[in-house]
């Protein structure tokens, strides 16, 4: 599966869809961390994400280590139910940014 | 077939040696459901789990998991099957060589090809969720026997398996840590939809955390049903169990001074 | 009636017994095989036997193992040297004891001293392990976790064993031989040089590889009993106990009945 990556207000926005599982977490993560070796702040979107397991949840984890190291921006938006809850599982949701779409964070920066 | 049931058991017949230990079980459970064995000790209810975990085969009937009937399955197919699947025993059965980290990700080592920042990472993950967060690092030996069950849970889930049995969560710890992994249980069904089995003895953990009981005894499915049928049987075997009275049979004189004499 | 009765059960045991070795060889054979499957296959199957796990088990069967073993065959030598001169010297043949020592040590005592050694050593170590290993329910979780246990932990063991016996009853053979070099210094004034040109014209590579064959069934003999004792425990700690001193004494008992099994055969 090839993630959608687009441009908005100076993030790169990664687009995760359906099931982030075993076989598809390596691509969503390699996609995430070349955003940000981009050196480029990055938006992960979750709304149309309908399970994502803890693979998945590493790469997010990952990713958020790694723009902190670089000093770059990172956020999950629109967090999509199923997505949420296995955050929530871990108390993930109280580590990420998370923000329901990508204006919200753009109208934050303000 | 159902396509909600995610484990069908139909007529299992199982013998130890000579002895017969289940007389014809039925079991069939929900997707997204827990359902608590409960039986005495000899009730059938740990060899009912050693079948369908596949770690024995059956004299004869059908254990059927997400849909695929193991006990005719081949051993290739059976080890697809295994990473749906999460395991916590009794004794926790973490390798006493490794630590506890590297027992947790025993299974992603060897199934999966992710990288390794993404395994540590899902690793600890795993064993924050269990609250054994910075305790990768030790070894079992090192570990209180509650702090081991927790670990143990961490590598049974640490493939977020769709189906996911645990024996005997609370024997041999306090109250308080096992109403703690009761809660575990409950919130790892909430948050990724696990389908779980618990085999227990502990009738407060049962009611605390069961959508349905299935009750064993003498190798014999007493009743399954939801709590509520459970608390309101009339079955004199059951209502012991919940009265925890010892088990009272009927005295044959004869027959036990036979007994007893040896005659 | 009685004696009818008594020579019945006493078939009946020994059919008891010889259905037990039946199956006991028939386990020793299938671990064997489905181990060799997973060295050869595994990789195709991305299923490697582990190599860390097998060098780990080469060093604590061979090196540890390697101080005690040079002082037993050291001894050994020595002992071979006192016989030898002893009953050579009725025929005024003593100078010939060099013959005697290099030939029974490269043939027999290296591979055997050293089976022997690693039969208590590793073998009972191994059969504690596997076997408490069996009754808490690892192997069971292991299985469960879709990871063979032959793979896991048999396959590296075998691998470690087939590499380090033969190795280790290579320094048995030199150590033996040093030790017989010294008594025959001692005892018979014969340098240090002749001794060991002696050794080296007498010896020939027929004899080593006798010696290195032997060793490869051995060390798949002591790995076989370890195993099979350890997996087939039941009767919690106290039969972990029983499993390992049965290793022992099996795993030393065959590797004496094969040494003799093969010495009959390759010197026909």
């Amino acid at each position: 599966m090839v993630y959608k990556v687009t441009k908005r207000g100076g993030y790169a926005v990664v687009h995760l869809a359906g099931d982030v599982d075993l076989s598809c977490s390596p691509e969503a993560r390699k996609t995430i961390l070349d955003a940000l070796l981009g050196a480029q702040h990055t938006l992960v979107d979750l709304s149309q994400v309908s399970y994502i397991d803890s693979s998945g949840v590493a790469s997010l984890v990952e990713g958020y280590q790694t723009a902190k190291k670089k000093g770059l921006r990172f956020g999950l938006v629109g967090v999509s139910e199923p997505a949420m809850s296995v955050l929530e599982l871990a108390r993930l949701d109280k580590v990420f940014p998370i923000h329901a779409s990508v204006e919200e964070r753009l109208g934050q920066d303000g | 077939m159902d396509a909600d049931c995610v484990i069908e058991v139909e007529n299992l017949v199982a013998h130890y040696g000579a002895r017969q230990i289940l007389h014809g079980v039925n079991l069939r459970v929900a997707q997204g459901e827990i359902n608590v064995i409960m039986g005495g000790s000899g009730s059938g209810k740990s060899t009912l789990l050693r079948h369908l975990l596949g770690l024995k085969r059956p004299t004869s009937g059908s254990v059927r998991l997400l849909g695929k009937d193991i006990t005719k399955m081949a051993a290739r197919e059976l080890h697809v099957l295994r990473r749906n699947m999460g395991v916590a025993f009794q004794g926790g059965a973490l390798l006493s060589s490794l630590t506890v980290g590297e027992n947790v990700q025993l299974p992603l080592r060897e199934h999966t090809r992710l990288d390794d920042r993404t395994i540590e990472i899902m690793t600890r993950l795993k064993l924050e969720i269990v609250s054994l967060g910075g305790y990768e690092h030790l070894h079992p030996s090192q570990l209180s026997g509650g702090m081991i069950k927790r670990a143990a849970l961490a590598r049974a889930i640490v493939m977020d398996p769709k189906l996911l049995f645990f024996d005997e969560p609370s024997a041999g710890l306090d109250p308080v840590v096992s109403a703690e992994l009761d809660d575990l249980i409950l919130k790892l069904r909430a948050s990724m939809g696990m389908t779980i089995v618990v085999v227990t003895h502990e009738l407060e953990s049962a009611f605390k955390i069961a959508d349905r009981i299935t009750v064993l005894d003498h190798g014999h499915i007493l009743l399954s049903g939801t709590v509520a049928e459970v608390r309101e049987s009339k079955e004199a075997r059951i209502e012991a169990l919940l009265n925890r009275r010892s088990r009272q049979t009927e005295v044959d004189p004869d027959d036990y001074l036979r007994r007893l004499t040896g005659g | 009636m009685a004696e009818s009765g008594a020579s019945r059960v006493l078939v009946e045991r020994l059919g008891r017994t010889a259905a037990g070795w039946v199956e006991e060889f028939g386990y020793y054979f299938a671990l064997c095989a489905e181990s060799l499957y997973w060295l050869v296959a595994g990789p195709f199957r991305h299923q490697p036997v582990r190599l860390g796990a097998a060098v780990a088990q080469m060093a604590a069967i061979g090196l540890s193992a390697l101080p005690i073993l040079v002082l037993l065959s050291f001894a050994i030598g020595v002992m071979l040297a006192i016989q030898g001169i002893h009953t050579l010297q009725q025929f005024g043949a003593e100078t010939q004891v060099v013959l005697g020592i290099a030939l029974s040590v490269t043939r027999e005592f290296g591979p055997l001293i050293t089976a022997i050694l690693i039969a208590g050593r590793s073998g009972s170590a191994l059969a504690a392990r596997i076997g408490s290993m069996q009754i808490n329910q690892e192997i069971d979780a292991l299985r469960v976790m879709g990871i063979e246990p032959v793979r896991f932990l048999a396959a590296p063991v075998l691998l470690a064993l087939l590499v380090m016996v033969p190795c280790l009853s290579f320094v048995a053979d030199l150590a033996a031989l040093a030790g017989g070099s010294v008594y025959c210094k001692l005892g018979l004034g014969l340098g240090y040089v002749p001794y060991w040109d002696a050794a080296v014209k007498f010896v020939d590579a027929d004899d080593v590889y006798q010696g290195l064959l032997k060793s490869l069934v051995f060390a798949l003999v002591i790995g076989l009993v370890g195993l099979s004792n350890g997996f087939n425990v039941t009767g919690g700690a106290e039969g972990v106990g029983r499993a390992t001193t049965r290793a022992v004494v099996l795993a030393i008992s065959y590797v004496v009945v094969f040494d003799m099994l093969f010495t009959y055969f390759l010197n026909r």
